[in-house]
């Protein structure tokens, strides 16, 4: 019995069990051997949006410019034209790889990754991004289309592990919700790195992404040097957990499938820690919490404050998560795939300075 | 013996264009034990009721020489019932329901009420009623407790890709005939309005296949006129959650069994 979705504590119902064995009869009949999708309480759920898998901007603009129905007509009329790949695309294809890699080790499992589309655009826009995830051949056989309405329920009702959107609104969402979730940029694409496509590669920061922003609240109100005497003293208190440790515990999970199987060198799945922390000062905390959490991260990189950019261009990840736009955008000058998290005190502050918040809208 | 009374207060819709729905009264009142001539509380079809309602009025809205409207037909389905007749038009009139017809009948008479007033879909809290239904070729649907809290500003209507969704409501199937015309008159219905704030929404569920099925019963239904809404393929996940979140006025899965062929 997997505890990928700890949380989970509901026992599976009758119902459910129906659902899922006819869904298995059906898969298990089908001619063409499309691989199964996993049951939702034993996958790790990476549910999509539209604009993360595919390159939308075009349309967009039409949507934004003309206004929906306009947008829905071109849709329409262009249904039958693949849409080209978007900034979550590369990280799906590598999600596959996994996929594929698990199936052959574990061939009755059901621990795997599931994509799922979610998207609000209407059912009929759908039918363009069905043939294009066809023309892609991506393993993607759940979506939700919610004609406009907001998708945070849906997340939940299909047990979602990590949400990917263009909307900053949803994802916040989402994070209010105790879902793992991130805005994604397409990056300048002339600077584009060149990716594994045998290994996926994902890159956390550490403070308010894989950890609470406790810490960063100290730097921003009090400074560094209260910064480092803070975490020095409290070496050894782990720090309380961010919107994405849960999604780091299931990539974790996996990756011991492959080394109970004697595949640590050559495991299709790599994590980096890349922070602003130092080591000498205050690396040893973080370290200890995810050895605390018994969690595993195969690289640990400190940068004591130098830019992100340069490194995550050699790591080339299929993915990094930071709560801070200053970095996200470093990490995109440089090429690199970011998903920005909007938690935390990082939000309310760019470049060091304190922005300035409208009144809110009631 | 069945009764039909015309309601006086509703202008009466054109036979030929209409979509005629029968709800049961039980389904749409709670009228208790007590006799008397008080008002009945209302049922969990009240809101579907004022889904039709608002239908109507935003058709006409568009264009009020509009002749495909929804006819509601409330029908009384035992002899019991039958007995309340003058409460049940009573309440009727007193929540302004745009019913157009009243058919009391009782649990021996009333599937001849049905197919003597042209019915094409029948509604009911009763799995019993349904079964019936179906099998004397009506197109059915039961309601299940879950709709008293769909919302009552539009009209949300589910149509199920395999039939999983909804428990078979008999042996024979309603001939597909029946089925896709009522379907062809909610897709024309739908067309009057834009994408954004229609009182009509159309949903598309798929519990068993992948993308394939749902993207092929999407193409099947837009070949009939029926522009689908919303489209959630769950292939395989648990269907609860997410048909709760949905919140279905109805569920039609009789008859489109063919719709992931």
């Amino acid at each position: 019995m997997s505890d990928i979705n700890p949380n989970d504590s509901a026992p599976a119902d009758d119902g459910e069990e129906k659902d899922w064995a006819a869904a298995k009869a059906f898969f298990d009949n089908l001619k063409t051997k499309t691989p199964r999708p996993p049951k939702p309480r034993y996958a790790v759920t990476i549910a999509v949006s539209s604009r993360t898998l595919f390159n939308m901007m075009a349309e967009r603009k039409i949507y934004e410019e003309e206004g929906l129905e306009k947008y829905v007509a071109h849709q329409v009329e262009h249904e039958n034209e693949p849409l080209k790949p978007g900034p979550a695309f590369p990280f799906v294809k590598a999600l596959m790889n996994v996929n594929s890699r698990l199936r052959e080790l574990y061939p009755d499992s059901e621990e795997l990754f599931d994509i799922v589309l979610m998207t609000n655009n209407h059912a009929q826009v759908g039918v363009r991004l069905i043939n294009s995830i066809n023309y892609y051949d991506l393993t993607i056989e759940r979506f939700c289309m919610t004609g406009g309405k907001s998708p945070t329920g849906y997340l939940k009702a299909y047990m979602t592990n990590l949400y990917l959107s263009k909307d900053s609104e949803k994802v916040t969402e989402a994070i209010e919700e105790g879902i793992a979730a991130a805005t994604m940029f397409m990056q300048e694409t002339d600077k584009e790195n060149e990716l594994s496509n045998t290994q996926l590669r994902v890159a956390f920061d550490g403070d308010a992404v894989l950890f609470s922003d406790e810490s960063e609240i100290i730097v921003k109100k009090h400074g560094l040097d209260t910064f480092f005497e803070h975490e020095k003293e409290f070496e050894n208190k782990p720090l309380a957990q961010g919107p994405l440790k849960c999604f780091l515990e299931s990539l974790g999970k996996l990756q011991r499938k492959f080394y109970a199987k004697n595949e640590r060198m050559n495991c299709p799945i790599r994590t980096f820690l890349v922070t602003a922390r130092s080591a000498a000062s205050s690396g040893a905390r973080v370290l200890k919490t995810l050895r605390s959490w018994g969690l595993e991260i195969d690289e640990a990189l400190f940068l004591a404050g130098a830019p992100k950019g340069p490194l995550l261009q050699k790591i080339k990840p299929h993915i990094f998560f930071d709560d801070q736009m200053f970095h996200i955008d470093g990490a995109k000058e440089l090429g690199t795939i970011s998903a920005h998290v909007p938690y935390g005190i990082g939000q309310k502050y760019h470049k060091g300075k304190l922005i300035e918040q409208p009144a809110k809208k009631e | 013996m069945v009764s039909t009374i015309q309601n006086t207060d509703v202008k009466q819709k054109d036979a030929a264009r209409a979509a005629v729905v029968a709800v049961t009264s039980r389904a749409v009142f709670d009228c208790g034990a007590g006799d008397g001539d008080d008002v009945c509380g209302v049922g969990v079809a009240f809101p579907l009721l004022q889904a039709l309602q608002r239908v109507n009025e935003r058709l006409l809205e568009e264009n009020p020489a509009e002749s495909l409207l929804f006819d509601v037909v409330l029908i009384t389905t035992s002899s019991q019932q039958q007995q309340q007749s003058s409460r049940i038009s009573s309440s009727t009139r007193h929540y302004g329901l745009e019913v157009s017809r009243f058919c009391f009948s009782s649990e021996e008479d009333f599937i001849e009420s049905l197919l003597t007033n042209g019915v094409q879909l029948f509604l009911t809290t009763d799995r019993n009623e349904a079964t019936q239904a179906s099998q004397s070729g009506v197109l059915s649907a039961l309601l299940d407790q879950q709709i008293a809290f769909s919302p009552p500003e539009q009209l949300r209507v589910m149509f199920c890709g395999d039939a999983i969704v909804q428990p078979d409501t008999g042996p024979t199937p309603v001939s597909r005939q029946v089925a896709q015309s009522f379907s062809t008159q909610l897709g024309e219905m739908r067309q009057r309005f834009g994408m954004f704030n229609s009182p009509l929404s159309i949903v598309l569920v798929t519990s068993r296949g992948g993308r394939e099925s749902c993207g092929g019963a999407l193409q099947k239904l837009r070949s009939r006129g029926v522009s689908v809404d919303e489209a959630y393929c769950l292939a395989g996940a648990p269907q609860g959650p997410i048909v709760s979140l949905l919140r279905p006025h109805f569920l039609l899965s009789e008859g489109f069994r063919n719709l992931e062929e």
